[in-house]
């Protein structure tokens, strides 16, 4: 417990409190909202292939079905946005629901297989014979709602969760016994831990998160296409920000999205293509020199962080 | 023989276990009663790590049943079972190479554990992993791994403990201090379950084995009596398993 | 006639589907790990075909061959930088599957760098005027020589891995790799060969891409992967004629979706992806059934 309150006030407490107050002192928030939404997804990556050891190669389906559940419910059931944004998460814990059969694959076939089903829900989405329920490939427009201030605030509220939520994870009992499926769920088995029932409720967890900040970011850019919230980039980067810094820790996640998506901002942007190849390279180096990222090696120097 | 009266506290009957067309069990039935060690042996391939695997839960059955402290277990999950009280080690030890020593025994302790289940740093001390607990487990050597995985089980605090081949690859020295472990687990009235290859061992530990050859039983009784039978001695002639 | 044309199409695009598979899968059964940068060997393939042309007017049927030289001797190098490291690890499946999508991006962001952006074609005539007739159905010639030369490539694997000795060490390696170790074969060399081979086929596949699939951009790659991984799970993973069958039975319900429900035919690979994953992780041939 006194590593989880340290935990919180060295990462959650100064992150959430720069998410917050940086609009005041900087004036590009949408970058900074990026930021939060990289920040929670990577965690949510996290959340699912740092403690229990599959890789949702297509966590972006969860994002853009939260994306799209928010909006739909915005626009066929007029709902409040925070109304809404529950039953955004909603789908997307149903969607992972749908897909808890894939945890009879073992490890590249579940991270292949989800990406697969990311695919097939953006095809559906986006078919112009749903055009009357989803706007099929026209993309949706929220104008109506629009509301950069409060979105953002909300934002920062997901932020504040999603880091707690890891916090529990390293510190607590139910994240020790996802660690140890982890590592040999035959063996956890036997030591007494449901393997069925907890990493079925980290998947529900981390398709949540997922879910959450796929609402809020419909609703902070408001319009937007089947493309833009189904983009693959969503899953590459936020796994790759996450294996960077290192999973199953509070801070990799963190460090990786900073440091990476730092990066992407000044040159990725402009060339989106070096950038590729920069964190294509780096992954390469990570799973051949650095495999668990760059936290274990900042502890193996002797710099204790979370 | 005081544990003859006793109710059994495991009771297979009939056991059967099919790999595609391969008989792996056919018609296994024996008890095992509180505070017994009940040897398993056989050749390799005789079913012997088959029937630990069905009765902790990791195959179902194909026909027969398990009963434990009366109650039907079989097709039961592992964690399901672990919780009753039955729990076993593994012929290739699997502690969790990730997590520290005193971590790997925790989460035992903190979702299997029944009441009178062993405490964490007792279970360290005992089984001589204390000067270790901090360090992950894959630093661990082989034996100690052996004791990790048996320190995981314990945590748990079972009533039927299955170990497989624990002997296997431990010094002389270490033999004698498991064979001794293994004895005051009994006589602590946990039931084990041994499979093991060591003869020497099986006869120092036991106090009754079973023969498996090819999935069937072929002899019931001691292990003095054992190599006597004819058809036990034909199994095992010319194996370097020979007693 | 739609329904015939469906299937004879569907049946030339199966050989070209099993062509694209073949290479993924035999890398598959040979180390066990995943190159998720198959799809991009493609893409390159795709490209040296277009460069080929544009630059010295090079029919793509001898860039074929070009190209299985090429990408095969560049397998040899690759493999033993990349693999061996992997197959040391816990986890090979898995971490070769993060590893190889590290280098599908490399790969592709190199060729966005070298190539730009933009899609490139090739005009189907390079393969002969006119359509070819085949029972009674008119296909255009393009289609008609990818596919031979798809089914040439996937015989002239069948006879590598069944009548000559190198492919016999090969399919030693696939029953069981340690076992292969201790009979005293050369494993790496085997592999790095079976590697070399793999990355040739998919080069082969992407010198077709071009005509099958339309046209190639960089960035195609992943996306092929995902169709080949989709062929050889149907056949079955680590056997590479079971390829064969998954291409034809791919190719043919894709045709079919398209002719009978065009609008959903996108969603054939993902669907028939999970599904077979799902009920029969070992493929239609397979034998032993792969779970966590």
């Amino acid at each position: 417990m006194l590593r989880g309150v340290r935990d919180s006030l060295v990462v959650v407490v100064p992150l959430t409190a720069a998410a917050a107050l940086l609009p005041f002192a900087y004036s590009n928030e949408l970058l900074l909202f990026n930021f939060i939404v990289f920040l929670v997804l990577a965690q949510g990556v996290n959340v699912i292939y740092g403690f229990t050891g599959y890789l949702p190669f297509g966590y972006v389906g969860f994002f853009g079905t939260g994306a799209y559940g928010f909006s739909l419910a915005v626009i066929h059931l007029h709902l409040f946005p925070l109304v809404a944004l529950g039953l955004g998460a909603a789908a997307a814990v149903l969607l992972a629901l749908l897909l808890t059969p894939l945890f009879r694959l073992s490890g590249a076939y579940f991270a292949i297989a989800s990406f697969a089903a990311a695919f097939a829900v953006y095809e559906v989405v986006s078919n112009p014979h749903l055009d009357a329920i989803t706007k099929g490939p026209y993309g949706i427009s929220l104008s109506q709602i629009y509301n950069p201030q409060l979105s953002y605030g909300v934002a920062v509220v997901i932020l504040a969760v999603t880091l707690g939520v890891t916090v529990y994870l390293k510190n607590s009992r139910f994240g020790l016994s996802l660690r140890s499926i982890r590592d040999d769920s035959l063996s956890a088995a036997m030591a007494g831990v449901n393997v069925v029932r907890a990493r079925t409720l980290a998947w529900l967890i981390s398709a949540l998160i997922a879910g959450l900040i796929g609402g809020v970011f419909a609703w902070y850019v408001s319009v937007f296409y089947p493309e833009t919230v189904f983009g693959a980039e969503f899953s590459v980067f936020a796994i790759v920000f996450a294996l960077f810094g290192g999973v199953a820790t509070v801070s990799g996640p963190v460090l990786g999205v900073i440091f990476l998506y730092g990066i992407y901002n000044v040159i990725g942007i402009s060339a989106p293509q070096y950038f590729q190849l920069i964190y294509g390279l780096l992954i390469m180096g990570l799973v051949l020199f650095l495999p668990g990222g760059v936290v274990p090696l900042l502890r193996r120097w002797g710099i204790d962080v979370p | 023989m005081s544990p003859e009266k006793e109710a059994p506290l495991l009771a297979v009957e009939a056991l059967e276990k099919r790999f595609s067309g391969f008989r792996a069990l056919d018609g296994v039935s024996f008890e095992v009663r509180p505070g017994e060690i009940l040897g398993l042996v056989g050749p390799n391939g005789s079913g012997k790590t088959t029937c630990i695997n069905v009765i902790t839960g990791l195959y179902r059955p194909d026909g027969g049943k398990v009963t434990f402290e009366g109650h039907p277990i079989n097709g039961l999950p592992s964690h399901r079972l672990a919780r009753l009280g039955v729990n076993r080690t593994f012929q290739v030890p699997r502690p969790f190479p990730s997590l520290t020593v005193r971590e790997n025994v925790a989460v035992a302790a903190y979702h299997g554990r029944r009441a009178g289940g062993a405490e964490i740093e007792t279970l360290l001390l005992s089984l001589e992993l204390d000067a270790y607990a901090d360090k992950p487990a894959a630093d661990l050597n082989s034996a100690q791994q052996k004791m990790l995985d048996l320190a995981r089980a314990l945590a748990t605090g079972p009533r039927l403990l299955c170990v497989d081949e624990l002997a296997a690859g431990l010094s002389r020295t270490e033999l004698e201090r498991v064979a001794l472990r293994l004895r005051a687990f009994a006589g602590s009235g946990i039931a084990l379950l041994v499979v093991e290859h060591l003869m020497g061992f099986i006869g120092e530990v036991t106090d009754r084995v079973v023969v498996l050859n090819a999935g069937k039983i072929i002899f019931e009784g001691t292990l003095a009596e054992a190599i006597r039978d004819r058809r036990v001695v034909e199994v095992f002639l010319g194996t370097e398993h020979a007693v | 006639m739609m329904l015939e044309y469906a299937l004879l199409a569907g049946a030339i695009f199966g050989l070209y589907f099993a062509l694209a598979g073949l290479g993924l899968n035999l890398v598959f059964g040979v180390m066990r790990i995943v190159n998720l940068a198959h799809g991009d060997f493609m893409m390159l393939g795709a490209f040296s075909a277009f460069w080929l042309f544009r630059l010295i007017h090079l029919n793509p049927l001898f860039s074929a061959l070009f190209v299985l030289a090429l990408f095969a001797l560049l397998g040899l190098p690759l493999y033993y930088l990349l693999v061996p490291p992997l197959l040391r690890a816990k986890d090979p499946e898995m971490l070769s599957f993060i590893l190889f999508f590290g280098f599908s991006q490399a790969i592709e962001a190199l060729a966005a760098i070298a190539f730009g952006p933009s899609e490139r074609s090739l005009p189907g005539r390079l393969l002969g005027r006119g359509p070819i007739r085949i029972l009674g159905q008119a296909f255009p010639a393009a289609w008609t020589w990818s596919g031979i030369a798809s089914a040439a490539a996937v015989l002239a694997v069948y006879l590598y891995l069944y009548h000559s000795r190198l492919g016999y060490l090969t399919r030693a390696v696939m029953e069981d790799r340690e076992e292969a170790l201790a009979t005293g074969i050369d494993v790496h060399f085997v592999s790095a060969i079976a590697f070399g081979l793999g990355l040739a086929l998919a080069g082969i596949a992407g010198v077709f891409a071009p005509f099958m699939l339309g046209s190639a951009t960089p960035s195609m790659g992943l996306g092929l992967t995902l169709q080949s991984f989709v062929v050889i799970v149907i056949g079955s993973l680590g056997n590479p004629l079971g390829t064969v069958l998954g291409g034809i039975i791919y190719g043919v319900s894709l045709m079919f979706m398209q002719t009978y429900f065009s609008s959903w035919a996108s969603l054939l690979p993902y669907v028939l992806l999970i599904l077979i994953l799902l009920v029969r992780p070992s493929g239609l041939l397979g034998r032993q059934v792969r779970r966590a």
